[in-house]
């Protein structure tokens, strides 16, 4: 069967192909290279150079093939060319330009090759800086960057099971089943692509997920490190490096996560930036224990002690980043998952493990190796030495991503409780409950040892001058606690617990920073990073803690934080119905619904929602602001809606609103009749919610609406249209007889869908008849959810005041001389 | 025996006992008959929509209040209340799980999670509170 396809465009589909064929060919070759150098290191200098270059040059190759798909991958999404099943799957026509980049990652295969360029870049880096290391750690990254790129060949064993997806495969090759691909000209029947899922429609999607796998990309840096310091044998080199790119991949790691908050929070209708879901877990456990890694690994450099739990901690980082992948892109999550991938199929389910098996057999075969030979001291640490501590915290932090870890593997091992129990075990009913109540314990203790951390010296501290430091500043802490706690009426007696922890994390640190430490900037990235940290949490804790759902009428609802059970199973009833112009009550405000908007640029529906909030007294408008909750209706071949948020931002709490349902227009229909009154001057029409005011006649009409003629009898009713607040506006209906006919001229008030007509005049009495009709507003309405989260400019301003303080820590580092700590070093290796 | 190692060893004993205790608050997968047999005690139920029932949805009369009848694993069928606004799409669903309770014959769900089918991508979606 040899059918001659018309319209299609072949060319940069075989070119990214073999692009994806080079590029593994090149890192496989680099890995190789590396490899073989390594081996000749110490018999053959000359041939271990050689190979050195071969791995460089290769590697080279492999990073401009990488770059080669993403430019034939950008070509082919940007020119909307959708004989390809990745333009037709992720993009249309209609999409924003701003948003196809966002199509690369809507993909699995566009997701593996964010990171796999990544990966390059960094490479590259490392291929510059490493020196000694070069080899060891370039054959590793190598190493891994082909088990990326055999994610993207695309290479059929059978008919079900492959090795990779390739990005570039046809349409009419991946359904090949369906019969329009068997006529030549199906081209001139696909007009349009499927599009982008509307929620990837967001500016924080376009950076989030860059960021994201750049943190993830370079947990691959200290892992390169550490494989290397234990292949060679030499716990020295890997230090400075392995310190610095931890602090890097925390401090763009930390940014990616909450970004990935800040995008639910402003995208998603869950009703928060954070909600213990298996992706979001997944990401945050490789920084818990990359965190934890990065302390041990000081501890080390200062003392020579924790030098294998570092090992440890380092590895398994990136181990836990490629098992976060299989979990959050096999499918395996399957009903637990608010938003994981679909299953790719069992290909990648396989494919994915044995990276993974690759992965763990190399770091627990080398530790194994190695074990007896790493140095150990013997003696104890002092209890007030600053390494006993440290040690300790890192090892809360593992245990912390260990425990989320395992409840978000529930899937995993399942199959395994039910073997022995025969239960079909499900997650917790509130998941968010659970995690909540054994993470506050961790984030008390993480948060009281960075508090007091920095003031412990290593080796031995003098307690004398320390305790009254760390009493004066928990004095503080305990006073803001106590401020803050009945302000906010944090009742739950952990919670308060927490809000100590938070608060003297914060006060400590910054007296730290200017008592202490006296203000150097440069050497104040420890101290900003715990500060930072623990504004965290109290920024966690205060949003989360008094979070409140407004369009719920009874106030103070307590979410998920130790509640009791029965609480706990009351039905929530959170939605709340707004008939157009009809004002509702919601917290301290009135909403009211104006009515919707679309725009021919933007396939969104926006709904404008007035919200106002009077004196409880004078009635007066205290304050009045407009919000514009939108949604995508029918997306996709959807039926209904999927809501995006819109919020009122304070400086102290945010109104973050949503629309959950809308009536469907088919329905909306206009029933409403006129209604005749029979007024005098000065009479009032009572309607709905306004009223009008006949004011009198007014023969001298000066309308645009009505143009004079001879012979015609006009006179116009002055009617003044009012409500709770006053004049809305004035009404001019005008009654005629032109050429012995009666005729009217009616007036509108469009907004609130009032029309008024005179249809006539009795002389005799100075009466006149006016008509009213008013639109059901029952026909037009829409169903909101709205929240209230207090103080979450406190959260954002503490991630940013922590990742601040890991890259002053990493500029600091980075341009201090060490050479000198490491000659001692050797000293007391020996 | 070092006083880290004693530390440790506390640590990992007390992070035993958490995840030991963490098995008290793991639901089941259930079907509406086990459930029923504990009415108000929470569970996940996996079931299908029966869309020959039909849904009711009139925000209008009650915009918390969304019903519909499913049909579990076992092939029983019941009524489900969702308190809250109809999730969108449910119609297309394949299949749904729901967290909830059954009181007086009806399953009272709290949250309901959809599998759509797979032509769109990223096709889990959570509607409701968990609450």
């Amino acid at each position: 069967m040899n059918t001659q396809f018309i319209g299609e465009h072949l060319w940069p589909g075989q070119l990214g192909h073999f692009f994806a064929i080079i590029s593994f060919v090149g890192a496989l070759f680099s890995a190789i290279s590396y490899f073989i150098s390594v081996k000749a290191e110490k018999n053959n200098v000359a041939l271990s150079a050689q190979w050195q270059w071969l791995g460089r040059g290769s590697f080279i190759v492999h990073v401009l093939a990488v770059f080669g798909i993403f430019s034939t991958l950008y070509y082919i999404i940007a020119g909307h060319l959708f004989e390809y099943h990745y333009a037709w799957e992720h993009s249309s026509l209609t999409l924003p330009t701003k948003y196809l980049l966002s199509c690369f990652w809507e993909g699995q295969e566009g997701s593996f090759m964010l990171w796999t360029i990544w990966h390059c870049v960094l490479g590259l880096i490392v291929m510059r800086t490493a020196k000694v290391l070069e080899t060891r750690t370039m054959a590793i990254i190598a190493l891994v960057q082909t088990c990326l790129a055999t994610m993207l060949l695309g290479f059929y064993l059978s008919a079900d099971s492959r090795i990779g997806s390739n990005p570039f495969m046809l349409l009419r090759m991946q359904m090949q089943g369906a019969p329009v691909f068997q006529m030549a000209n199906y081209m001139s029947f696909i007009k349009d692509g499927n599009g982008l899922n509307v929620l990837l429609q967001n500016y924080w999607m376009v950076i989030h997920p860059p960021i994201l796998f750049l943190g993830f990309a370079s947990t691959l840096i200290p892992f390169a490190y550490c494989i290397a310091a234990l292949w060679k044998g030499d716990y020295q080199l890997f230090v400075k490096p392995a310190l610095n790119w931890s602090l890097f991949a925390g401090g763009v790691l930390g940014t990616g996560i909450m970004m990935g908050g800040a995008w639910a929070y402003e995208s998603l209708t869950f009703g928060g930036y954070w909600a213990w879901d298996p992706v979001e877990n997944a990401s945050l456990v490789p920084w818990l224990v990359l965190v934890a890694g990065l302390h041990t690994l000081l501890v080390y450099k200062a003392t020579k002690r924790t030098l294998t739990i570092t090992f440890i901690l380092f590895l398994l980082t990136y181990c836990l980043v490629w098992y976060s992948t299989f979990l959050t892109r096999t499918g395996v999550l399957g009903n637990t998952s608010v938003h994981a991938f679909t299953g790719e199929g069992s290909s990648l389910y396989w494919h994915l493990l044995v990276v993974l098996g690759i992965l763990l057999s190399l770091s627990v075969g080398l530790l194994v190796y190695r074990w007896k030979s790493l140095p150990k001291i013997k003696s104890e640490e002092e209890i007030s030495s600053r390494e006993f501590w440290m040690f300790i915290g890192s090892f809360v932090l593992l245990l912390s991503g260990m425990e989320i870890i395992f409840a978000t593997s529930l899937p995993v091992w399942a199959p395994l409780y039910k073997w022995l129990t025969n239960k079909d075990i499900a997650p917790p009913v509130n998941p968010v409950l659970q995690y909540n109540n054994i993470q506050v314990w961790v984030a008390i203790i993480i948060g009281v040892l960075s508090a007091s951390i920095l003031y412990l010296k290593f080796k031995h501290t003098n307690m004398k001058t320390v305790l009254k430091h760390l009493g004066i500043t928990a004095g503080i802490a305990v006073v803001i606690g106590l401020v803050i706690g009945f302000g906010q009426k944090i009742d739950a007696w952990q919670y308060d617990i927490l809000l100590f922890a938070a608060c003297y994390a914060i006060t400590a640190n910054i007296y730290y920073a200017f008592v202490v430490m006296k203000g150097r900037l440069k050497q104040l990235g420890p101290s900003i990073a715990h500060w930072g940290f623990g504004t965290v949490l109290l920024g966690i804790l205060l949003s989360s803690y008094n979070k409140q759902t407004i369009s719920f009428n009874t106030l103070g609802m307590v979410m998920d934080f130790g509640k009791s059970a029965s609480e706990n199973a009351r039905e929530s009833r959170e939605n709340v119905l707004l008939f157009r112009n009809r004002a509702v009550a919601m917290g301290d405000y009135f909403a009211t619904y104006r009515g919707d908007s679309t725009s021919p640029s933007d396939p969104r529906t926006f709904y404008r929602v007035d919200y106002e909030r009077r004196d409880s007294v004078t009635h007066e408008i205290k304050e009045s602001f407009t919000l514009y909750p939108d949604a995508f209706i029918n997306p996709k071949g959807q039926q209904g809606l999927v809501a995006n948020p819109a919020s009122k931002h304070y400086l102290t709490k945010d109104i973050f609103t949503y629309v959950t349902s809308v009536i469907d227009p088919s329905k909306r229909t206009d029933t409403s009749t006129y209604k005749s009154y029979m007024v005098h001057k000065g009479d009032s029409i009572f309607i709905d919610n306004e009223y009008i005011v006949f004011k009198g006649f007014n023969a001298d009409i000066k309308d645009p609406r009505y143009a004079a003629q001879q012979g015609d009898i006009a006179v116009a009713a002055q009617l003044g249209l009012y409500n709770y607040d006053g004049l809305v506006q004035d009404l001019n209906p005008i009654y005629l007889i032109r050429n012995q006919y009666e005729s009217t001229i009616d007036d509108t008030a469009k907004k609130l869908g009032i029309y008024v007509r005179f249809s006539k005049v009795i002389p005799a009495q100075q009466m006149a008849e006016i008509q009213v009709r008013q639109t059901n507003p029952k026909d037009d309405y829409i169903v909101l959810k709205a929240l209230q989260f207090p103080y979450i400019n406190v959260l954002w301003l503490g991630v940013i005041i922590m990742v601040l303080g890991f890259f002053i820590s990493l500029f600091n580092r980075a341009t201090a001389k060490t050479v000198v700590v490491s000659i001692k070093g050797m000293k007391i290796e020996e | 025996m070092k006083r880290t190692h004693i530390v440790l060893l506390l640590l990992v004993a007390a992070a035993v006992c958490v995840i030991v205790s963490m098995f008290g608050n793991f639901s089941t997968y259930e079907t509406f008959a086990s459930a029923g047999k504990q009415p108000g005690k929470a569970y996940h139920v996996i079931a299908v929509m029966d869309k020959s029932k039909g849904t009711v949805y009139d925000p209008q009369v009650d915009p918390n209040h969304f019903y519909f009848y499913a049909k579990d694993k076992a092939g029983n069928e019941n009524k489900v209340v969702f308190n809250g606004a109809k999730p969108t799409d449910i119609e297309k669903s394949e299949q749904l799980v729901m967290k909830g309770y059954i009181q007086d014959g009806t399953f009272h769900c709290s949250g309901i999670q959809m599998k759509c089918p797979s032509k769109y991508k990223k096709d889990m979606v959570v509607e409701g509170n968990a609450s």
